[in-house]
């Protein structure tokens, strides 16, 4: 069976986010064939050539009628795989939406343009990748074609780049000169960049992984819930790890230990399920359990479990956060109440430090913060375990997103 | 893990949190490939049982092997059905087909909104998925309408990793979206994996099948000879023209030949 | 020689989205049709050419005897010219076969079964409008290095596509680009050019139906504002005046 990878599309508006999505699908023949036809029977009718202008012209007018790309389309293959683009608004009235799609990405293109270098948004969606967790990214130097495939000028916007990125801890896995409008190194190599040795935006695709390290792991099995139909069945997915039956488990935080009876599916029993798969278990023992444990593997390093961490967040409501509110912390299944000290708030947009020791979040504003839950958690540092290391902070809605960098005061 | 499972295990996740979250949860059911999918993934989501009720809304126009299929299913699977209409009422006013908006209105969304209301519904499960239309590009897996059943795409809450929208306002209710990442070839291919029943008019029959079902005078059959779910895979894969062209258009179309009609060209 | 390019349903909205400078020309703007009831083609034209609102006259004949009206030579301000030549104009020199061949398209379209029979029709219905559209081109070529004193050029593919593919904005480009095309190469050979459209066009979806409003454009002098279609005959008669004093 195929494999499917999430792709998000980012960076600063009109540095050719549509160009580029609907170069890709033009130069992977991922077009309904019903509008291309159509386009190709007028263009032989008038006594004219196919031109790429026109196809983009026609994404560009569904664009504007409110849909970003028809998602139809939004789906092209390579001889590897098959990819799909998440809908990733670039306006900053949609960072909501940005956000959003970014965290269901496993890959992204960053595009930046090659006149105008970092901008902006640039800055802004590059911080979001960095949040996310997404490690495996690709910078796009696009507009190539506006500065005369200038290697010297690549380089600049490259350096400006990379040393920004790394203030972020991204490393982009491939940086590459691009004109989506020309279609110089987006499929094909082309003559006109002949000095860049690196791949085309589809090879370096081709070379990123479905993420399988999450299987090699420590066993946490965030507990969703318990039912209780014919047979006491603890249902969750896998966060990393496998776990397999007949295995010592340890319920966090309680620490009861039990054992694997049983790994149970609709009609199914299972020797063993690995990091993302939803299934039930059934313990040897009747220990107790509810949604927000997480189980894990006897012999494999244990979590961390406290009622203080450092993060950062990402605030996204338009209602400022200000010390003393307490708002609702969500971790895999974990929901808790808590408070929050601010410490150092950053201008999204610039990543200028705006205080250091700041008592409002502002819309759009990032913050390091030291979060107190009501209860003790289980968590892990976000760069270990991505799933027990992100949360959320709710009000009524989703407010703010961040990761865990720490624990303790 | 290959794509089939990741999606499997991504909606049973999703079910399983609107069941936990939700004080009465319920599950639309059209009798078509998409929500028959949906309802397999919520048995295996709770091994074996559909633990909360499955509402068909019934417009008085459905295909007759639509009613068996629906029939055949409730007996097979032991569901408990609530069957929603409001067509009487529509034939009262005699408002059919030929003012579609109209006839659409009073037979699927009235009688879903009186359902809503009679048994209190504060989330539903719904088989819609992304690659259908382009405006679902927006949509999330949990996402809130008010009592006129209003969506507000452009302000939606965030929807970030696996953290949904479980506390709802009130007058609201929360439709959930298990299916929203999945295509119409990922469904095929995963009816066939787990050997699902199929409606006989998906089928193709003298040259024509149904892509998708709904009322029998607004739901035309396309050119087909695929007559198993391997071909129809392989037609999908290859036609690239989408599921509901067409559908869509109807209404346009009637608008447009008034006003052609009145600037003299008919 | 003076030259007017007729373009059937050109929407001011759409040149100036595409900015299309040789549809543009020197000076350009919406013409008022508001005086009639409904923005008709047979009626805007024939109005056109007479200097007269010809409004109840022809709706007097009825929706299907109205596309077949012609009006003489002598009634229009053609005739003022020793030897004109007008292409395919509705009203007066119109090729009422193809024509009538392609209304019957777009009935048939709308009333097919199925999607299959419509796409079918509808494909038929743009190829042949290319078709013709190609064949008018050719014909205005020849006459624009002519020996005429007066060109008329009407082109339908705009409007005739436009009804069933106005939602399609790559394939109204392109229209609209080969008009461009053409427009820039009346305008290199020097003479006064006046493009103009009936009426233009507005969305119903991927449909297009008629707006209420019509497009001009000249590369000459003229005080004219807001005209009406009526208005035209006096401003080519001007020109052509002046065109005659330079001569003497």
């Amino acid at each position: 069976m195929e494999e499917r990878l999430k792709i998000v599309i980012v960076g600063h508006v009109d540095h050719g986010k549509s160009t580029l999505i609907g170069r890709l699908l033009y130069d992977t023949d991922s077009l309904p064939e019903s509008k291309l036809k159509e386009i190709k029977e007028f263009c032989e009718a008038l006594g004219k050539d196919v031109e790429f202008g026109y196809v983009l012209d026609h994404l560009e007018e569904e664009r504007k009628q409110g849909v970003t790309i028809d998602t139809t389309q939004t789906f092209f293959k390579t001889k590897k795989r098959e990819y799909v683009i998440i809908d990733a608004p670039g306006h900053v009235e949609f960072l909501k939406n940005m956000i959003t799609g970014a965290s269901h990405a496993e890959a992204a293109i960053l595009i930046v343009d090659a006149e105008e270098g970092v901008k902006e948004q640039t800055k802004r969606h590059a911080y979001i990748l960095g949040m996310l967790g997404l490690k495996q990214v690709i910078v796009v130097i696009n507009k190539m074609d506006l500065v005369d495939y200038k290697k010297e000028r690549f380089e600049e916007v490259k350096k400006e780049i990379i040393e920004f990125l790394k203030s972020l801890n991204i490393e982009p896995k491939y940086i590459i000169p691009i004109s989506a409008k020309e279609g110089d190194f987006i499929a094909k190599k082309t003559e006109k960049l002949n000095w860049f040795d690196g791949p085309t935006v589809l090879e370096a695709l081709d070379g990123f992984s479905k993420s399988d390290e999450l299987d090699k792991k420590p066993l946490r099995f965030p507990v969703q819930d318990v039912y209780n139909f014919d047979k006491r069945i603890i249902a969750g997915r896998i966060a990393s790890g496998i776990i397999t039956e007949g295995d010592e488990i340890i319920v966090f935080p309680s620490k009861e230990v039990t054992k694997v009876k049983s790994i149970e599916e609709y009609n199914k029993i299972l020797k063993e399920a690995s990091a993302g798969k939803s299934i039930g278990i059934i313990t040897e023992d009747k220990v107790f359990v509810d949604r927000g444990d997480v189980i894990t593997k006897k012999g494999e390093p244990a979590p961390i479990v406290t009622d203080t961490i450092k993060g950062h967040v990402f605030w996204m409501d338009p209602t400022p956060f200000k010390e003393g509110e307490r708002v609702l912390f969500k971790c895999a299944t974990q929901e808790v109440m808590c408070d929050i000290e601010v410490k150092r708030v950053i201008d999204s947009s610039n990543l200028e430090v705006l205080s250091e020791d700041a008592t409002t979040i502002e819309n759009r504003q990032v913050a390091d913060v030291i979060i107190k839950t009501e209860k003790p958690i289980v968590v892990e540092n976000f760069n270990d375990i991505p799933s027990l290391g992100r949360f959320v902070l709710q009000r009524e809605d989703t407010c703010a997103g961040g990761i865990i960098t720490g624990f303790g005061e | 893990m290959d794509k089939l499972d990741a999606l499997e295990s991504e909606s049973i996740y999703i079910i399983r949190e609107a069941y936990r979250k939700f004080h009465k949860l319920g599950m639309l059911w059209s009798i078509g490939k998409d929500s028959t999918t949906l309802l397999w993934l919520v048995k295996k989501a709770f091994f074996g049982k559909v633990p909360f009720p499955v509402i068909y809304i019934d417009t008085g126009l459905h295909f007759k092997e639509m009613y068996e299929f629906r029939d055949m299913c409730v007996k097979k699977w032991g569901l408990n059905l609530i069957i929603s209409k409001n067509y009487e009422e529509a034939e009262g006013l005699g408002i059919g087909p030929s003012d579609k908006l109209k006839c659409c209105a009073i037979r699927k969304t009235d009688a879903l909104k009186k359902t809503i209301a009679d048994y209190k519904f504060d989330a539903l499960l719904l088989g819609i998925r992304r690659d259908e239309h382009g405006v679902r590009a927006k949509e999330r897996f949990f996402s809130p309408r008010n009592k006129d059943f209003y969506w507000d795409y452009k302000n939606q809450p965030p929807e970030l990793w696996d953290q949904y929208k479980t506390q709802k306002e009130s007058e609201q209710h929360i439709r959930v979206h298990p299916l929203l990442q999945w295509t119409e070839v990922d469904i095929w291919e995963y009816i066939k994996r787990e050997k699902l029943p199929v409606n006989p008019l998906y089928f193709a029959k003298n040259g024509k099948r149904y892509r998708s079902l709904g009322c029998k005078p607004c739901t035309s059959p396309v050119d087909s000879n695929a007559s198993n779910i391997d071909e129809i895979i392989e037609e999908i894969k290859k036609s690239k023209i989408t599921e509901r062209s067409g559908r869509a258009q109807d209404k346009e179309e009637a608008h447009a030949m008034q006003k052609l009609r009145a600037l003299g060209y008919m | 020689m003076i030259v007017v390019i007729a373009i059937d349903a050109l929407e001011y909205n759409l040149v100036e989205k595409f900015n299309y400078k040789n549809l543009k020309q020197e000076k350009y703007g919406k013409t008022d049709i508001s005086e009639f009831s409904q923005p008709r083609t047979m009626v805007l034209w024939s109005s056109f050419m007479t200097g007269e609102n010809k409004e109840n006259e022809i709706l007097a004949l009825g929706d299907k005897k109205m596309w077949n009206y012609q009006i003489d030579i002598k009634d229009t301000f053609f005739s003022k010219f020793k030897n004109p030549k007008v292409i395919d104009l509705p009203g007066f020199s119109y090729d009422l076969d193809e024509h009538k061949k392609e209304r019957e398209l777009l009935k048939a379209f709308f009333e097919a079964k199925t999607q299959e029979e419509k796409e079918k029709i509808k494909k038929e219905y743009n190829q042949r409008s290319l078709e013709h559209h190609k064949k008018i081109k050719n014909e205005f070529e020849k006459a624009i290095k002519g020996e005429h004193d007066f060109v008329l050029g009407y082109f339908s593919a705009i409007d005739v596509i436009g009804h069933l593919n106005f939602g399609n904005k790559i394939l109204m480009k392109m229209l609209y680009k080969d008009m461009d095309e053409l427009a820039k190469k009346v305008r290199t050979l020097g003479y006064p050019v006046l493009i103009l459209s009936d009426h233009g066009m507005k969305a119903i979806g991927n449909f297009g139906d008629h707006s209420e409003y019509g497009f001009w454009s000249v590369n000459f002098e003229t005080n004219l504002k807001n005209p009406k279609i009526t208005d035209f005959k006096n401003l080519i008669l001007d020109v052509m005046k002046e065109k005659d004093k330079e001569f003497k």
